[in-house]
């Protein structure tokens, strides 16, 4: 690229040669007004609000599409351009109605930002305007197409950056309509960004519909803590609610889009199973208490039990802060009995592996390999940074249990249950080894290699920037770690970056501050250990563990005291909680995330906690001053995050061997829905009714569901059978949103 | 010497007395000015701002589609309103509430509605009892509406040709 100076009304600006002038222009803060053009679309020139006068051109150009050479003479307000702009905007008016009023992007609308700057006051149109009849596109966008000014955004979103053309245009001149291709509605995992990239209010939030004015609200920054890339966002409040939350733009983090997760989640908040009052359990019935006296009530049960005897679970999504404090509570007491992998199937062989490799980093890449993930509803954000390396010709091959549906082409696809996962990674690696002809190590003796493995190596080690990705899934197989070693191995053989996506929310923070036992039990040995002191932070059974039934029973044991901080009271919780501590949500809480490069965010709680609840630091740090605990002294969170990211981890480098454990026959990989993922998007009414939200099925082939006597129809697991060949043999994958069942 | 005779015919002729005696006796004759409020009243601007109303539509339906305008622009934050979507899906307020100590009667709230729903009556005498009822709501506002409908449009009427 070649520095280019060029002069934009009378000011030398410099630029690439073949960059447009708006570009050139928004950099240097120049001001022309565009509707098509997004700094993260390609370019449709198709508005021409863009108008500029270019010096030697007899007519004005498009900014966005005209690139820059070297000499340039722009002129974006002179009269030429003025009566471009002008004549422009008279015509994108001659369409749109003039209902600001009931319109919610009234007040922070570009087409009345941009008419008011460069339009005319009145208009000569005296006709009969144009109606477009709306199509719904599902629970989370509301559509108001007769407000559309045919500017392509939505559209080329959807085929550039979703990667799932669901919008498109039809007809031609004044029938031109956008309009979903497929009655269903909208099916992205990203859909929400549409919102924010159409530029007038013919896509709004459907939750935010009709509630308060853009004017009305506070703009809050946030850190949202759904998954691992700890996406910026605005929640925009309005008397103490959150209303809406919108995508902040942080270029290394999540550039300017958001995942709908993090978009929508914020519904939850408002919702009915909210704990608002703390509670005491008296005789079996549940008594609304003060704070004071449901703190006593907790700490003399804590009190009355040895440490040994304590156990502390606490969920994924907790702050750093809170998971620092109850972590030292813990340890303070005398118990090693701590874990946040309640959702792992062999919590003793969890997969460590590290992530060598940054988000920018991943767009970079030439070849992915994705191991027991469907990153797509996983990791929305990171797929994305895969999928635009896609865009520019990496390779992606993935060994997983079921053939999902990503947003890009997969060139190998392995199909491999739980149990033989271990067997295909180490064919990958044989092959791998071989290729490069190094020295196999012992475990790789009796492996057989076939060709679908050989292809997946040789692409692996044709490459020179890649990535293996190990997912959530690897979770439901029992020699995670193992599993793990592989991915390590592969990636060294392969001269690859790894990224650990097998644990999602804040598990990094969980990490750092050590939150797992050091000798102690971890979340399944401590429902088999008879503990008779459990304090949950935000954590619900019924859908956090994997044996939840068997948890279930072991918390309601009458001997097992159970003081629960929750943000939501289920039935279970009700059932066997004997202390309700109602914990504030996320936004509600100050708070801090540990993202997947390992940056920790911090955020401060954007409104007020709901009813009497408290944010967690606060609770845990009176809890351990009640418990006569030294070295709580905080005043505020930033100085438990201080005490917190000093801490260096101890990462227990314990020596894994690959031996292939006794495994059933037939396996099963439980994986949520992303918008069942955690409490608050549970509760998050549009979320549930999108289609990724409403998925349950459990997907089984033929011969599998032979041998486990299952019909077309059937409940497996409490969760409808199907049938089909997408999966593999000696596997059930439970694609679901409903709590775990036996 | 002439000045001095003038001032003394004036003065024992009375003058100052008849020539104000000749004022009260063509007011005597002339029309009375002085209203006898509240049974008259004087004649209004169709531009007087008044007490507020809520309008509604001649099919009964409320005119205010909370686009919130009038609480932005009301330079004494005397209104509040809250909305939500009705189940026919259009937009309505749930709550419309002026503080009639806070509003300043400058008419901007009037000016700025795009449907003309609220409006500044003619209403200028009326009273409170009790300091809480200074807030008129929704239902308030609809029922001066409703019983000044006839006098509201004819202001509106009278003023169009000006607006």
């Amino acid at each position: 690229m070649v520095d280019i100076e060029i002069e934009i009304d009378g000011s030398v600006v410099h630029g690439h040669s073949g960059e447009s002038i708006i570009s050139i222009a928004d950099r240097e803060g120049i001001d022309i007004p565009r509707f098509c053009y997004h700094k993260k679309l390609s370019v449709a020139a198709n508005c021409r609000m863009c108008l500029v006068d270019v010096e030697g051109n007899p007519k004005p150009q498009p900014a966005c599409s005209t690139p820059a050479s070297a000499g340039m003479r722009v002129h974006t307000n002179n009269e030429k351009a003025k009566a471009s702009q002008k004549a422009v905007m008279e015509f994108l008016l001659i369409n749109h109605p003039l209902d600001c009023p009931i319109c919610d992007q009234g007040g922070e609308c570009e087409l009345q930002d941009v008419a008011m700057e460069y339009g005319s006051d009145v208009s000569k149109f005296n006709e009969g305007k144009r109606i477009v009849a709306d199509k719904g596109i599902g629970a989370l966008i509301q559509t108001d197409m007769t407000r559309c000014i045919h500017c392509t955004r939505c559209v080329r979103f959807g085929a550039e950056v979703a990667g799932i053309v669901e919008m498109g245009a039809t007809g031609r001149g004044e029938e031109l309509k956008i309009e979903p291709f497929l009655s269903e509605g909208i099916q992205s995992e990203l859909s929400g960004n549409m919102i924010d990239v159409c530029p007038v209010g013919a896509l709004t939030s459907k939750p935010f519909r009709y509630e308060v004015r853009s004017w009305q609200m506070n703009s809050v920054e946030s850190v949202a803590r759904h998954d691992l890339v700890g996406s910026n966002i605005f929640t925009q409040t309005h008397k103490g609610k959150v209303k809406r939350v919108v995508a902040r733009d942080n270029e290394s983090v999540n550039e300017t889009w958001i995942s709908d997760r993090d978009r929508f989640s914020y519904e939850g908040l408002t919702n009915e199973n909210r704990a608002l009052t703390p509670k005491i359990k008296v005789k079996g019935e549940w008594q609304e208490v003060s704070w004071e006296a449901a703190l006593e009530a907790a700490t003399s049960g804590i009190k009355k039990n040895s440490a040994e005897a304590f156990g502390a679970l606490a969920s994924k999504n907790a702050t750093l802060e809170e998971l620092y404090l109850l972590q030292k509570l813990t340890r303070g007491l005398g118990s090693e009995n701590l874990d946040t992998r309640l959702d792992v199937a062999n919590p003793s062989s969890t997969s460590a592996l590290e992530t060598t490799i940054s988000l920018a980093e991943l767009e970079a890449i030439d070849h992915a390999l994705i191991v027991n993930s469907y990153l797509r509803l996983e990791q929305p954000m990171i797929n994305h940074r895969i999928r635009k390396a896609t865009l520019n010709g990496a390779k992606v091959s993935t060994v997983n249990s079921l053939t999902f549906d990503f947003n890009y082409r997969v060139a190998n696809s392995v199909l491999s249950a739980p149990q033989n996962t271990l067997a295909t990674l180490s064919g990958v690696l044989k092959a791998l080894l071989e290729a490069n002809s190094l020295a196999l190590p012992d475990y790789l003796k009796d492996t057989k290699v076939d060709q679908a493995q050989i292809d997946i190596a040789s692409t692996l080690s044709a490459a020179e920037n890649a990535v293996v990705v190990l997912g959530e899934q690897v979770n439901s197989n029992p020699c995670a770690d193992q599993v793990a070693k592989l991915v390590t191995q592969i990636a060294k053989a392969s001269n690859s970056k790894t990224l650990n996506a097998s644990a999602t929310g804040n598990t990094l923070a969980a990490e750092k501050v050590s939150f797992k036992p050091n000798g102690g039990l971890n979340a399944a040995q401590m429902f088999t250990a008879n503990l008779n002191t459990f304090v949950l932070l935000d954590v619900y059974p019924t859908y956090d563990c994997v044996d939840s039934t068997a948890a279930i029973e072991d918390l309601s044991r009458d001997d097992a005291f159970v003081v629960a901080i929750n943000s939501f009271e289920d039935e279970s919780v009700l059932g066997f909680a004997d202390v309700i501590l109602p914990l504030a949500s996320f936004y509600e809480t100050s708070g801090t995330h540990i993202n997947i490069e390992n940056v920790a965010q911090s955020y401060g709680a954007s409104v007020k906690a709901a009813g009497d609840s408290k944010p967690g630091w606060k609770v845990l740090k009176v809890l351990a001053d009640l418990l006569e605990l030294p070295g709580f002294d905080y005043t505020d969170s930033p100085q438990v995050a201080d005490d917190a990211l000093s801490l260096s981890p101890n990462v227990a480098t314990s020596e894994v061997d690959i031996i292939a454990m006794e495994v059933p026959n037939i396996a099963t990989v439980w994986q949520y829905t992303p918008y069942a993922s955690d409490v608050l998007t549970r509760h998050a009414q549009s979320l549930q009714q999108t289609q990724i939200g409403q998925i349950s099925e459990a997907v089984v082939s033929a011969a599998t569901a032979k041998i486990l006597e299952l019909s077309q129809g059937d409940c497996y697991k409490g969760v409808p059978v199907n049938i089909n060949e997408t999966v593999a043999e000696g596997c059930v994958f439970v694609h679901t949103n409903q709590a775990r069942q036996r | 010497m002439i000045k001095k005779v003038k001032k003394l015919v004036k003065d024992f002729g009375l003058g100052d007395i008849r020539a104000g005696m000749k004022i009260t006796a063509k007011q005597l004759v002339a029309d009375k000015i002085t209203v006898q409020f509240p049974e008259e009243r004087t004649p209004i601007s169709p531009r007087f701002r008044g007490l507020h109303a809520l309008r509604r539509y001649p099919n009964g339906e409320e005119r205010c589609i909370a686009c919130k305008l009038c609480e932005a622009v009301c330079p004494a934050n005397a209104i509040t309103i809250e909305s939500e979507m009705r189940d026919d899906g259009t937009r309505r307020t749930t709550q419309y509430d002026i503080d009639l100590f806070k509003c300043i009667f400058c008419g901007f709230c009037e000016e700025a509605c795009p449907v003309d729903a609220i409006v500044e009556t003619h209403i200028f005498d009326y009273a409170f009892e009790s300091r809480e009822s200074s807030i008129i709501d929704k239902k308030g506002l609809l029922a001066i509406g409703d019983e000044n409908e006839k006098a509201i449009s004819k202001a509106r009427l009278e003023d169009s040709k000006y607006r």
